[in-house]
């Protein structure tokens, strides 16, 4: 056999052998992989409604679905939104949980970020800023109250605290969840969000 | 040169031919993960995993591929690797994967990976080829350890998650930032290079 036959024999198996192998392990994590991503986004949309037992998902779009989340009973408990915008450095995927009015917030949390570690990335902790989001009256915009206070009682019903140092990163949060809720709002008005009794 | 022993094959990774210390390798994803110890030891485990395999087969087939091609042939070789690690890590160890981001598939590109198998698996038996990969691993997890040990004290005050300062030492934020691992990573060679100095000079005969 001569050299560029044996060049081409040689690259074109690794090739295939890897290309196949790769194929094969592609198949098994597949199936797993999906799983993961999905039960990260429905058990977060569990936990922002306190007391949901079951959700359903009853509008999606682009980058923002809504999830009707039930109680034991079968009572409708509120709604999780999860909706995504961008932060300092890339996207932010967040989920908010609000009460069927759309009046109130439970709580927030964090799906997925790549924020400045140390900086930013604190949006992702319960200590220093998420714990300051929680029971929000949402039937006005949210504000930011900067300089932040360090007692989530001193805060008027629609504020939430800034991340000293990261700012940018506190603002682009509150506008995602701004946004979500106001766009559920709509949904709502449009009836989109099914039948409430 | 003289052949090496296996123990001297198995321990050069760890201090005279370190991969980051002494052959400057693989310094991107040292400086991106090692602003917490645990990010280190994944990543570290990653790199284990992808050096020590490809070293392996490169070794195993080296007699087959012709010399023209050797280059490209390593690296779909090392690319299938790092593809099986990031896949495995996504479906098997989730908060992991996603905490490690992008650098995962990055691997492909460490330089550590494709200097071994050019410079070392491509030219030596198959079991050389794995101490000699196990070595450099060592020697590359050894480095994101201590880095991401200081990193996380200074940066976070814990080590492993563990709070280890108390709330009277202010975090060094810089140290979990960019600059903070370049501060680092230059320490840590210059005082590699130092004691390996004064090692040198307590060998030379008076």
């Amino acid at each position: 056999m001569n050299l560029s036959t044996r060049m081409v024999v040689v690259l074109t198996s690794i090739g295939l052998l890897s290309g196949s192998f790769l194929a094969i392990v592609g198949q098994v994590t597949k199936e797993r992989i999906l799983f993961n991503k999905k039960r990260e986004i429905e058990e977060a949309a569990l936990r922002v409604v306190p007391g949901a037992k079951s959700i359903q998902v009853i509008y999606e779009e682009r980058d923002f679905t809504v999830f009707q989340e039930k109680d034991e009973q079968g009572r409708v408990v509120g709604y999780a939104l999860q909706a995504s915008g961008t932060g300092f450095q890339d996207e932010i995927v967040l989920g908010v949980g609000v009460n069927s009015e759309l009046t109130k917030l439970f709580s927030l949390t964090i799906i997925d970020q790549k924020e400045t570690p140390g900086l930013g990335a604190k949006i992702t902790e319960e200590a220093s800023f998420l714990r300051y989001w929680q029971d929000r009256d949402c039937t006005q915009p949210l504000q930011l109250r900067k300089p932040p206070v360090e007692d989530p009682k001193s805060l008027a019903a629609n504020e939430v605290n800034t991340i000293t140092g990261a700012t940018i990163s506190s603002k682009s949060v509150l506008n995602i969840v701004n946004q979500a809720i106001a766009k559920a709002r709509q949904l709502r008005e449009e009836g989109k969000l099914g039948s409430e009794k | 040169m003289a052949q090496k022993s296996i123990a001297q094959e198995l321990t050069k990774g760890l201090w005279s031919e370190g991969p980051v210390t002494r052959q400057l390798l693989g310094l991107c994803s040292v400086l991106a993960v090692s602003n917490a110890v645990i990010n280190g030891i994944a990543m570290g485990l990653a790199v284990t995993f992808v050096l020590v395999f490809s070293s392996l087969l490169v070794s195993l087939i080296r007699k087959l591929i012709p010399n023209q091609v050797r280059i490209a042939s390593y690296i779909v070789i090392i690319a299938s690797f790092v593809t099986i690690a990031d896949r495995v890590l996504a479906a098997y160890f989730h908060d992991l994967s996603k905490a490690m981001g992008p650098y995962v598939p990055l691997i492909v590109v460490n330089c550590i990976i494709l200097g071994r198998a050019e410079a070392f698996a491509s030219k030596n038996s198959v079991g050389r080829s794995t101490i000699d990969a196990l070595g450099m691993s060592g020697g590359y997890i050894l480095t994101l350890l201590l880095m991401g040990a200081i990193r996380e004290l200074l940066g976070s005050r814990s080590i492993l998650g563990q709070q280890i300062l108390g709330r009277w030492f202010e975090p060094w934020v810089v140290m979990l930032l960019p600059p903070g691992a370049f501060i680092m990573l230059g320490l840590i060679i210059s005082l590699s290079n130092y004691f390996d100095l004064k090692a040198k000079e307590r060998r030379r005969p008076r």
